[in-house]
């Protein structure tokens, strides 16, 4: 046999002493590299996202959408790499969200976005004010929440605190954003008195116009003297409350007015606008509080490509430092999200897994191999890793779930290459038909090519999954990538470092010294006893064919019968969930607190539950799920979201999935009571959508969508496993619209800007500067407003005035300065609030989401179910209405709905899976075709691939799984795998016969020399995977690599051999 | 850490079907404390007053301040304290007028006193004065 590939690199390698050097080298690089790579979580993702905020003040949603946010769109669909565009426009604004392809590179995306931005600026109506834009990125959310709360201070105390600490913390390297949430801020507050002001008569827009004067400083330049420059500089910045109130605002008779002559001048905390508050829950360490507290969050964000752990781990220890001087006693720091600790656990975790299976791993190899066998493939694992580890720092990866389960995935077929090569060594070391170091290389040239071959089979079955498009991308390309690699490396150790292992550990001296016979192993007559009735009788071969038939139609037949269900992910077992809480639009401040405080006290009683807060008016520190449906904008009166903190993992025997499905009903009992809308949001195991289960309703005019959805809203309701059913229309909220009666303002001599700009500083206030002190670190506003006694109702206005500009015509003489009560200048008209417009790819959408949960945990199933009833459903028209899965409605003349959520990236996914493994197929054949040159053998070789299903399937079904996409992807490794085997079982059937042995006799004895290293390659993916088994994301991956890997091996065995005797007997020589 | 050691021995044991989890879990410890009742002088029943407009009224005595935040005391059906934020709105005598965090027909405590917190169940010690201003 001439010497291949595999021969000379371990002719080279085998006595080199450089092996062990290189040996080395790697391992040190690999652990350096692990120290150094940086840990997170989640893999780093990039989202590109881009808000786009354009205000349009005083513009209804209808023209925003018009004059705004159409154009806009439609602009921006032009530029390339767009996939999707949403907007929504609102009173007085339009919020556009361009989605690009995923991939897309961040920066050169927002360059685009702005070019083509600010080339249609021009265009936009008057009035437009200039767009803010905003790059949504997962760097965004805090790895770290630190919660200031005190059973003494108050918000305004707690704020200050915070914002001392934060200020301390910016100083840390590679800190991020540091943002606070809740609390209130200093502010100078000018409160006005009506009564006051229409004795000195004085206007609120001349107040506000006289503090901004005054507040002024700047240089006027500067002359010369004695060969000096002397700077002139005039004015001054108001420094404080006292100079606040003495400025100027009038003259009354002969005398000034003051500013505190006509309102009072308060310097303190900014009025009420959310309320946050932290407690203690059932689960909480012993002597904790049992109140709930006032509380203000610290939130850090980390630098891109950063370590969140040791940035974490930093900024605790800055914060225990400043405990002695920046934070007062009474002032406690909770930590309620750490996820620089949460990623080192997983981490660790991780690592401690792929350990456990390496070291699984090599125990099976050791009942097989003996000791020194399985200390060789021992060996060898570190060292790929290693280089992988290192492939992963040099490719800027951090150690996250995903690469590390990369390894964990891959740990069962890494070894492989090395048990071939180690069992056909130690095979011929065992025949003792040559000298030590020829049998060696005799033994590598047998093996080395087809493991290559193997090799680039598991490859190429893998490596289409880089293909994966949409948000599931980037979740999923380690795995392939990793894997690749890994597999790569194994290939390279089993052929320079496993030889010289081998040569050196394994020992010739033990077994029989009689000539090797393989007629005598067990094996042989293992196999003989089983293949020769279905070699020799074709009725039996077709009887056996006919079962395994059944068994893979029956398999099949699982999935239609709903034994086992398709779902995209399971839910991953977290420590925390969150609640939102959305009242009605319209609700006061205060009353979507009491709600949500309601909420959190039945919470509180949940036993799993360590701690809670909750943020009334602002929203919660953002996970990467609020990222991406836009909780950051949660911000309004009728918003509440309560942050849930769960003992961590390994104190609680319940997953957070059920915990979260064990609370559903008590929250919502809660909210409904209060007409409230009430979600369990748990963070999702992959890409983040909208919603589970969304529902978009197109159609020609908005009043017919809503119909419509308020129909497709009850079917969610009404149909089990549905939860956590809502819209996106606003309920009806009451405006009282004041039209400016115009002939009778220009007769008074005031302007409609006037008009509207004191209604605005009266109700919500206006900031007419700063307060230019230099030891706030938080700016002081100046606000002027109307005390909330004097604004309460339409009555209140009647106390308002407006200053005339002046007016004189023939008959009426009119002087400027004349006070002009605002209730004789408008009118009020009462209405409903125009409702928002969402569009979706240059279409009016609505939205109707919904979870699921319960009875079926898979939306597809719920998507079916629920399909009928809406095909039922009446609109006019008379046409029904049947909801599309994939592509969007044609036309906009009729109703029609699309189903979106996470059906859309399942759909993808699939999609993409589905595609990858027909191209996997394809490669599959091409290469086997290559290394046989035959177009039959290939095709025996594949029929290994279906039956892995026999086992996978029934697999998910004992284990009440889901068949995820994790599964699909066991499936799809498991088809290079299997292929791996049935090429290593025919290579050497053909060896045999080229060696002269009859087809029979070869086909017996190939089955029977490979059944050892079969098993055993095998086994190490099955035993390498039972460590995933735990984890709920990837226990789809595990199950197919184990019961497939079982089922199909046990079959490949039998099933191939025979079917190559069926193939091959006609041209075989009898 | 545990665990892991449970895992790992379930593992070696080649345990194909199990997944062994959980620890012994921690039982609640802080619930409902349960003191004893505290005595108020007075519960005051929320009444709806008409000012040009309903309005809702709420004693002065029983609000309190935590800096800005102003609150009072409920009582619930089961007589439990729960603290509630309100926002007030104009003084008419004693009263103030509430805008909003408080219904109509809710049972506040009268006057608020610091030793008062969530939780405890009140009794009335004093007859009940009816805040309905009619």
């Amino acid at each position: 046999m001439n010497d291949g590939i595999a021969g000379k690199l371990a002719k080279q390698f085998i006595n080199s002493k450089i092996t062990p050097l290189l040996m080395v080298a790697s391992l040190l690089v690999g652990i350096m590299a692990t120290f150094m790579t940086p840990r997170e979580e989640e893999p780093q993702i990039v989202v590109p996202m881009v808000d786009l905020y354009i205000p349009y003040p005083g513009a209804t949603p209808g023209e925003v959408e018009l004059r705004v946010a159409k154009p806009v769109e439609r602009t921006l669909t032009e530029i390339p790499g767009v996939d999707y565009v949403y907007s929504t426009s609102m009173p007085d604004f339009a919020v556009v969200t361009v989605r690009y392809k995923v991939g897309e590179d961040a920066e050169k995306s927002m360059v685009k976005l702005w070019s083509t931005l600010m080339k249609n600026m021009d265009k936009m109506p008057s009035g437009v004010q200039f767009p803010l834009m905003k790059k949504v990125s997962i760097d965004d959310v805090p790895v770290l929440n630190l919660t200031f709360w005190s059973k003494t201070k108050d918000p305004f105390e707690l704020r200050k605190t915070a914002v001392e600490v934060a200020d301390e913390l910016k100083k840390i390297k590679n800190i991020g954003d540091v943002e606070i949430k809740g609390g209130l801020k200093r502010q100078v507050k000018i409160v006005l008195n009506k009564e006051k002001l229409q004795q000195y008569n004085v206007s609120p827009l001349q107040i506000a116009r006289q503090v901004q004067v005054a507040n002024s400083q700047m240089t006027a330049g500067d002359f010369k003297q004695t060969n000096q420059e002397i700077i002139v500089r005039s004015g001054r910045f108001l420094e404080n409350a006292s100079d606040v109130g003495n400025i100027v605002v009038g003259i009354y008779g002969a005398s000034p007015v003051y500013l505190r002559d006509v309102a009072s001048v308060v310097d303190g905390p900014e009025e009420v606008n959310n309320y946050n508050f932290f407690g203690w829950a059932a689960a909480a360490p012993n002597g904790s509080a049992t109140g709930e507290y006032p509380a203000v969050t610290l939130t850090v964000a980390k630098r891109q490509g950063s370590d969140a752990s040791k940035l974490a781990d930093k900024v605790l220890a800055r914060v225990d430092g400043l405990k002695k001087s920046s934070i007062p006693a009474g002032v406690t720091v909770s930590e309620t999200r750490n996820y620089g600790a949460t990623a080192t656990d997983k981490v660790t975790t991780l690592l401690e897994h792929l350990l456990m299976a390496v070291v699984a791993v090599t125990i099976v190899v050791g009942f097989f191999l003996g000791w020194r066998g399985a200390l060789v493939v021992l060996a060898s694992v570190p060292i790929t890793f290693a280089l992988t580890l290192l492939i992963y720092y040099l490719l800027d990866y951090s150690l996250n779930r995903v690469t590390l389960f990369a390894l964990i995935f891959v740990t069962g077929i890494v070894v492989d290459d090395s048990i071939i090569i180690a069992e056909n060594i130690h095979r011929h070391f065992a025949m003792k038909r040559q000298p030590k170091l020829q049998a060696a290389i005799t033994a590598i040239n047998e093996v080395g090519n087809p493991t290559i071959l193997a090799t680039f089979t598991v490859i190429a079955a893998v490596l289409p999954m880089v293909f994966v498009s949409g948000l599931m991308g980037p979740y999923m390309s380690p795995m392939p990538i990793g894997a690749s690699l890994a597999m790569i490396f194994s290939l390279l150790v089993a052929l320079i470092a496993t030889p010289w292992l081998s040569f050196r550990l394994l020992k010739t001296e033990e077994g029989h010294h009689e000539e090797y016979d393989i007629t005598k192993t067990g094996y042989y007559k293992l196999f003989n006893t089983i293949l020769t009735p279905f070699i020799e009788s074709s009725f039996k071969r077709w009887l056996a064919f006919g079962v395994v038939g059944l068994m893979l139609v029956g398999a099949i037949a699982l999935v239609p019968l709903k034994a086992v269900q398709m779902k995209m992910l399971p839910f991953d077992n977290k420590n925390e969930f969150q609640v939102i809480v959305d009242m009605p639009e319209g609700t006061a401040l205060e009353q979507t607190a009491r709600v949500t405080k309601e909420i959190s006290a039945y919470l509180k009683t949940v036993p799993e539950v360590r701690s809670y807060q909750y943020y009334v008016g602002t929203n919660a520190p953002i996970n990467f799920n609020g990222l991406v449906r836009h909780y950051y904008l949660r911000q309004a009166k009728n918003m509440g979201d309560i942050q849930v903190n769960l003992v961590p993992k390994d104190e609680r025997k319940a997953q957070s999935h059920d915990i979260a499905k064990k609370v559903r009903a008590g929250v919502q009992q809660i909210a409904m009571r209060y007409n409230a809308n009430a979600k369990i949001v748990e963070i999702p195991p992959g890409p983040p959508v909208m919603s589970t289960l969304v529902a978009e309703i197109y159609g020609p005019s908005q009043e017919q969508q809503i119909a419509l959805a308020k129909q497709v809203k009850k079917v969610f309701e009404e149909t089990p496993g549905v939860v956590d059913v809502d819209w996106m229309v606003e309920s009806d909220q009451k405006v009282f619209n004041l039209v400016v009666n115009k002939e009778r303002a220009a007769f008074r001599g005031v302007t409609a800007e006037q008009i509207a700009q004191t209604l605005r500083m009266s109700l919500a206030g206006m900031d007419v500067g700063v307060l230019h002190t230099d030891k706030e670190l938080e700016p002081v506003t100046i606000q002027v407003r109307l005390p909330q006694s004097d604004r309460t109702s339409l009555q209140d206005l009647s106390g308002i005035f407006v200053q005339s500009q002046g007016m004189g015509t023939l008959t009426t003489r009119l002087r400027a300065g004349e006070m002009i009560p605002l209730s004789e200048l408008v009118k009020v008209e009462e209405k409903i609030q125009d409702k928002s417009i969402y569009r979706k790819d240059l279409r009016r959408v609505v939205y109707v989401t919904a979870d699921v949960a319960g009875a079926t945990e898979s939306p597809v199933y719920a998507m079916l179910d629920m399909d009928k009833k809406i095909e039922k459903l009446k609109v006019p028209g008379g046409y029904s209405v049947s909801p599309l899965y994939t592509a969007n409605p044609t036309s906009e003349d009729k109703l029609s709905m699309k189903w979106d959520g996470e059906w859309q990236i399942t759909f993808e996914v699939f999609r993409d899976l589905g595609t990858a493994f027909a191209v996997v197929l394809v490669i599959i054949y091409l290469l086997i075709i290559g290394w046989f040159q035959s177009f039959k053998t290939p095709l025996i070789m594949m029929i290994a691939i279906p039956l892995s299903l026999v086992g996978i399937i029934p697999g998910h079904m004992l284990h009440g799984a889901f068949f995820t996409a994790t599964s699909m992807i066991g499936m799809i490794a498991l088809a290079g795998i299997m292929v791996r085997n049935s090429v290593l079982l025919i290579d050497f059937i053909q060896i045999r016969r080229a060696e002269g042995a009859g087809l029979k006799q070869a086909v017996i004895e190939s089955a029977a020399v490979r059944t050892r290293p079969i098993i055993l390659t095998s086994g190490a993916v099955v035993i390498g995977s039972i460590v995933m088994l735990f984890d709920p994301i990837f226990q789809g991956l595990a199950i197919s690599l184990i019961w497939g890997g079982v089922l199909s091996t046990i079959l490949t065995l039998v099933v191939v051999p025979i079917v190559y005797y069926m193939v091959e007997k006609k041209s075989a020589k009898p | 850490m545990r665990m892991d050691i449970k895992k790992k021995l379930l593992l070696v044991a080649i345990p194909l079907l199990v997944a062994g989890c959980g620890n012994q879990e921690q039982g609640p410890k802080i619930s409902q404390s349960q003191e004893p009742p505290v005595a108020v002088e007075s519960i005051a029943v929320l009444a709806v007053k008409d000012d040009g407009g309903e309005v809702l009224l709420v004693p002065a005595k029983a609000i309190f301040h935590k800096g800005e935040l102003s609150g009072v005391f409920v009582v619930g059906a089961d007589n439990r304290l729960t603290v509630r934020w309100i926002s007030t709105g104009r003084s008419m005598n004693n009263d103030f007028v509430v805008l909003s965090g408080l219904d109509k027909e809710e049972r506040v405590v009268g006057s608020y006193s610091p030793a008062l917190h969530e939780g405890v169940t009140v009794i009335k010690s004093v007859t009940a004065e009816d805040q309905t201003n009619e």
